[in-house]
């Protein structure tokens, strides 16, 4: 009996593995449709697929990516935000008086806001909140005194719900630059762990982190309005392929920024996918390098006209970029429509044009010399949002004119570095124009002498209205201005523009009633992503 | 004449992968005209990934450049580069393996061990480090598979010279005056050589796919060069929506490997001495 004990006893544990194996195996797909089915009803758990940006860390002020994906994450708010033109509006804040100097802003506190974990949003908290980031933001990258400098002077009147701030420098606008997300009101009291676990206002809270897989939030109890999902679940897919993947098979209900162009134009093509796409603030464009073979105007100027962009917009990277020559994008409120440009898209124009300054090709190898050397141009990119791919479309057609270009295509940092010490023809990015509503610190990358200004590029006319444009409040003559330094930027041929990035979120249409995307990159999570009735 | 007809009846395997191995060659060569012209790295923006149709029997990439051309001319620079990288892994690797199975002792010891240190590496993963640090491009990636691949030959040379080392006639040969130079190759080399030739012939298709798979990982040929992995590459982002530009450059990698592998295997068939 002994004997057949433990042979049973065996056969036992062995079924039992059998069939906790079995178990462990289903349990994925069936724990993953009770949560969509409960996704679909009320509340239920949204899951979002993005890119980890600095490893998704939540400290605004670790570097600029972290701020933001604090912000985008739904788990902290800033005092005002921009609409879709940009414009400043008040989020936490109620209202703002500005004093005629523009160095005294008394904002009002919206009444009955508190942090995540309870605690009243008092003025105090804000002021602290503030008081923070710009005393402590020399320990990251964020630089928060871009927007708020360490001088300025912070006070709370929690009676009235007020904070004052004094500056010694005039501020066009502050209010654009308190909604910058390096700027987010956290709770400096209650927050214990700043990297995983940062207590903002948001409608969702981190309940727990998972390395390299992403968070897990819970609804904010104590928001100040109805939360549209019990939990959040933030996965971290690494590409634009693995995003349309991971919505196609139902690990996530909605995902960000699908950067493929035939991922996306497939998703679009599919009902049972929504997809929300927004002319966004990045301007895709190539800074041309002074310094180098390109300070010759016929040559920069034959490079424009080579280049047609509105078919690589267009066809190339399939309509995730919309055209436009300008370094502003065109569906902000800068003048476009009044810009000429003298090099459009010009093929026999940019040959006459080299011919006729004597950049001609004398050896027969199908590439003009200039004194004397075949040109070859540096372009440097790196793969992201469809660049190496249009600086690929821009060789292939410079290479029609006669001008070889060599496509180098690397990692961003190794761009940056090259872009830094000048090594350089072309240098494809992507860059937010009005990260703060607005384009002075964007347009300063073309100001003679600026340390922005890695390409060398100088214009008088372009320096002079961008000294104005610091110390000038005026909006009118402020966009003016702007106006004066894009028509510079055309007429000397100094930029080559690929086009306006367009962002877009893709949600599941039958799990998912509405999931916008915003002409500010900073919002991604928020209660206006609401599950399908 | 005849003694030449009996061989190639005699080997048919071989006559036949021979033959498609020459054609290959000729294609690689004979490229602008097997393409009619058509030059690989321009297109029309506006005609991008178009499906294949009579215009454009392989249809179009991303830039709107014709896939059949890229494939063809694709053919030139895989064959070239795997022949280069065979050609000199074979080189290095027997130089070095003959003398070090010759010499022995410290000779011996320092080219082994530095062998050793290639092979303890996973060679995909070293020639991706050695091409990372030498830069993208077509002969980085020739010269970094190259450098993973010479240990294999080195240890093969020299075991084969150390089946013969000790023998009487190498130590009457060496007795009688002959001098070192010529013990090497009079000796020494063509012991080895057959095995050594052998293992090249085998080898060219499985350098071809190596070399395709750096070019895909982004440490081989760079655009606008058609190369078959650099093509895969390019084309899995539209693996879905342009499948063909991932479906030939498969089939030109899978059937010149083939072509190769099977003509390496008749190869050692006819000289490899035990199958007699």
């Amino acid at each position: 009996m002994k004997k057949h004990l433990g042979k049973i006893v065996a056969l036992g544990l062995a079924a039992v593995l059998a069939v906790a194996a079995l178990a462990a195996c289903g349990g994925g797909s069936a724990s993953s449709k009770s949560a969509s089915a409960a996704a679909g009803s009320t509340g239920g758990t949204l899951t979002f697929g993005c890119q980890s940006y600095t490893d998704g860390i939540v400290d605004p002020l670790n570097d600029t990516n972290s701020g933001w994906n604090a912000m985008r994450y739904g788990v902290t708010e800033a005092l005002f935000k921009f609409d879709d033109q940009m414009n400043v509006e008040p989020w936490l804040a109620e209202s703002c008086d500005i004093s005629d100097d523009h160095k005294t802003w008394t904002i009002k506190l919206k009444d009955g806001v508190k942090f995540s974990n309870g605690t009243d949003m008092t003025a105090s908290a804000v002021a602290a909140s503030l008081q923070r980031t710009i005393d402590e933001g020399d320990n990251g990258t964020a630089t928060p005194e871009k927007y708020l400098e360490k001088a300025a002077k912070i006070t709370a009147d929690d009676a009235k719900n007020t904070i004052t701030i004094v500056t010694e420098t005039a501020y066009p606008d502050l209010r654009k630059n308190l909604a910058y997300p390096t700027m987010a009101i956290v709770d400096t009291k209650g927050t214990t762990d700043y990297t995983r676990g940062v207590i903002g206002t948001g409608p969702y809270a981190i309940d727990k982190y998972t390395d390299k897989v992403g968070y897990t939030m819970k609804a904010n109890a104590n928001y100040r309005d109805t939360v549209p999902f019990a939990g959040v679940e933030i996965l971290f897919l690494g590409d634009a392929t693995a995003k349309a993947n991971a919505l196609k098979g139902g690990q996530v209900m909605v995902t960000e920024n699908v950067a493929t162009a035939s991922d996306l134009n497939a998703l679009k093509d599919d009902s049972a996918y929504n997809v929300d796409v927004a002319n966004g603030v990045r301007c895709g464009f190539s800074y041309v390098n002074f310094d180098g073979v390109l300070k010759n105007d016929a040559l920069r100027q034959a490079v424009m006209m080579a280049i047609d962009g509105q078919t690589v917009a267009d066809v190339t990277v399939g309509g995730l970029y919309t055209y436009g020559y300008s370094v502003l994008p065109s569906n902000l409120d800068y003048n476009y429509d009044k810009l000429t440009y003298k090099y459009k898209y010009d093929k026999e124009a940019a040959k006459k044009l080299l011919d006729d300054a004597g950049i001609k090709d004398t050896d027969g190898d199908g590439i003009r010399e200039l004194d004397g050397q075949p040109i070859k141009l540096e372009w440097i990119t790196y793969e992201n949002r469809g660049l190496a791919d249009m600086a690929q479309a821009g060789q292939q057609q410079l290479k029609e004119i006669g001008i070889d270009a060599n496509v180098n295509v690397g990692d961003s940092e190794s761009e940056w570095n090259k872009m830094v010490n000048g090594e350089y023809d072309l240098c494809s990015s992507n860059w937010t124009t009005v990260g703060t509503g607005d384009p002075t610190e964007y347009l300063a990358n073309w100001n003679g002498g600026n340390k922005a200004n890695y390409c060398n590029y100088s214009n008088a006319k372009f320096d002079e209205a961008y000294t104005k444009l610091l110390t000038e409040f005026d909006d009118q003559k402020r966009k003016e201005l702007i106006t004066t330094m894009q028509q510079c930027l055309l007429d000397d041929a100094a930029v080559l523009v690929h086009g306006y990035y367009n962002s877009s979120m893709i949600s599941n249409a039958s799990q998912i009633a509405n999931a916008p995307i915003h002409t500010a990159d900073y919002y991604w999570i928020n209660t206006e992503i609401t599950p399908a009735a | 004449m005849e003694k030449k007809q009996n061989f190639f009846a005699k080997n048919k395997t071989f006559t036949i992968f021979g033959i498609l191995g020459i054609i290959v060659i000729l294609v690689a060569i004979f490229a602008p005209v097997v393409t009619g012209g058509i030059d690989p790295t321009t297109g029309v923006l506006t005609d991008a990934l178009k499906a294949p149709s009579s215009d454009h029997i392989f249809g179009t990439d991303k830039l709107g450049r014709d896939v059949f051309a890229r494939v063809i001319y694709g053919a030139r620079t895989s064959l070239v580069a795997a022949f280069c990288v065979v050609a000199a892994a074979f080189t290095i690797g027997t130089v070095l393996g003959v003398l070090a199975g010759y010499f022995g002792k410290v000779v011996d010891a320092i080219i082994m061990r530095v062998a050793d240190m290639m092979i303890a590496f996973p060679g995909m993963i070293l020639a991706i480090a050695v091409a990372g640090i030498m830069g993208a491009s077509i002969q980085n990636a020739v010269i970094a598979i190259s450098l993973v691949t010479w240990p294999k030959y080195a240890r093969l040379a020299r075991s084969l010279v150390l089946k013969i080392r000790d023998r009487d006639y190498v130590a009457a040969a060496i007795v009688t005056g002959s001098k070192t130079p010529y013990m090497l190759l009079r000796y020494m080399l063509p012991s080895a050589i057959t095995t050594l030739v052998i293992t090249a012939a085998t080898d060219i298709g499985s350098m071809m796919l190596e070399l395709a798979a750096l070019s895909f990982l982004g440490f081989g040929a760079v655009p606008p060069t058609p190369e078959w992995g650099l093509m895969l590459s390019e084309g899995r982002a539209y693996m879905t929506a342009a499948p063909w530009l991932m479906i030939f450059p498969g089939i030109a990698i899978f059937v010149v490997v083939t072509i190769f592998n099977m003509l390496g295997d008749s190869l050692r068939d006819i000289l490899d001495p035990r199958q007699e």
